[in-house]
């Protein structure tokens, strides 16, 4: 039997997104964009979605005179991923 | 990468790639504060010796203090200039590691200056030597680790050595212990990024 797919992270940018935030603290937008190779508008809507779903926090700040996004995974992010994955399981399970 | 769709075999593939991405990542600055308090050490204690040579004047030990001004200023103004992108559970071990043994060290410090005389530069060198070696094993490089073992056991040489001329093998043990580690800790990061 196949689990439905959560469609918010089933979108490549998305996953992966959620897949560097879950194996760190915490990361900006630089980094972000330079892991997923993604462009800034696309990926600024795509954390946007995110956020907005509740599963990571974005962080506005300055460094010096320079702004910075930093971005977080919650705890309702990592449920979501968790059964994602247990999700992607059942397609994959011989 | 962008916002399509891909099949189950391709998210497997995703995550295990970007997960893969994160790992054993060298921050740009990460030997910043190596260098920083290695060289302060350094030369504060080749400076007292000096001094000390010089004047006779066992005073001149009080020219310690300057150096956590010199060291937390360093590693602030290092983190302004170069703000970390990305901060791991890594990052947050090795935080605390410096965190405990730094403020240990202080205090230790602290007691030896005015309250109590305890060989204060075999324990500072034990302290630092085990937080390098920590330090090295928690990310996993080897040259940190080795230089930190280095450092560690270089402590028993100020034991045997008389009177102020311990901060000669003091001074040297934070070159091995500190300095190198920090410059080839700035080398790894930039030859990452390279790649």
């Amino acid at each position: 039997m196949f689990k439905e797919l959560d469609p918010l992270l089933h979108s490549q940018l998305r996953l992966a997104v959620m897949s560097i935030l879950i194996s760190v603290e915490e990361a900006d937008f630089v980094y972000l964009r330079e892991k997923t190779e993604a462009t800034a508008g696309n990926l600024s809507v795509q954390i946007d979605k995110l956020n907005e779903a509740g599963y990571i926090t974005v962080e506005k700040s300055f460094v010096g005179k320079k702004p910075r996004t930093t971005c977080r995974i919650t705890t309702e992010g990592y449920k979501a991923f968790e059964e994602y994955v247990e999700a992607l399981k059942s397609y994959i399970a011989p | 990468m962008e916002d399509i769709k891909i099949n189950e075999k391709e998210s497997i593939e995703l995550i295990a790639r970007m997960i893969k991405n994160t790992q054993n990542q060298f921050e740009e600055n990460l030997g910043t504060p190596f260098l920083v308090w290695g060289y302060g050490t350094t030369l504060l204690s080749f400076l007292i010796w000096w001094l000390f040579q010089l004047t006779g004047n066992y005073n001149w030990q009080f020219l310690w203090f300057i150096l956590p001004t010199v060291g937390i200023t360093g590693s602030y103004l290092s983190n302004r200039n170069h703000p970390k992108r990305v901060k791991s559970y890594i990052d947050r071990v090795v935080d605390y590691i410096w965190l405990v043994f730094g403020s240990s060290g202080f205090i230790m410090s602290c007691i030896s200056m005015f309250i109590w005389s305890i060989p204060i530069l075999f324990i500072i060198l034990l302290l630092m030597g085990m937080g390098t070696t920590l330090t090295g094993l928690v990310i996993k490089h080897k040259v940190v680790t080795i230089c930190g073992a280095l450092g560690t056991l270089s402590s028993l040489c100020c034991l045997f050595t008389p009177g102020l001329n311990q901060y000669i093998p003091f001074g040297l043990a934070f070159i091995i212990m500190m300095i190198i580690p920090g410059h080839v800790l700035n080398r790894a990061a930039v030859k990452q990024k390279i790649m």
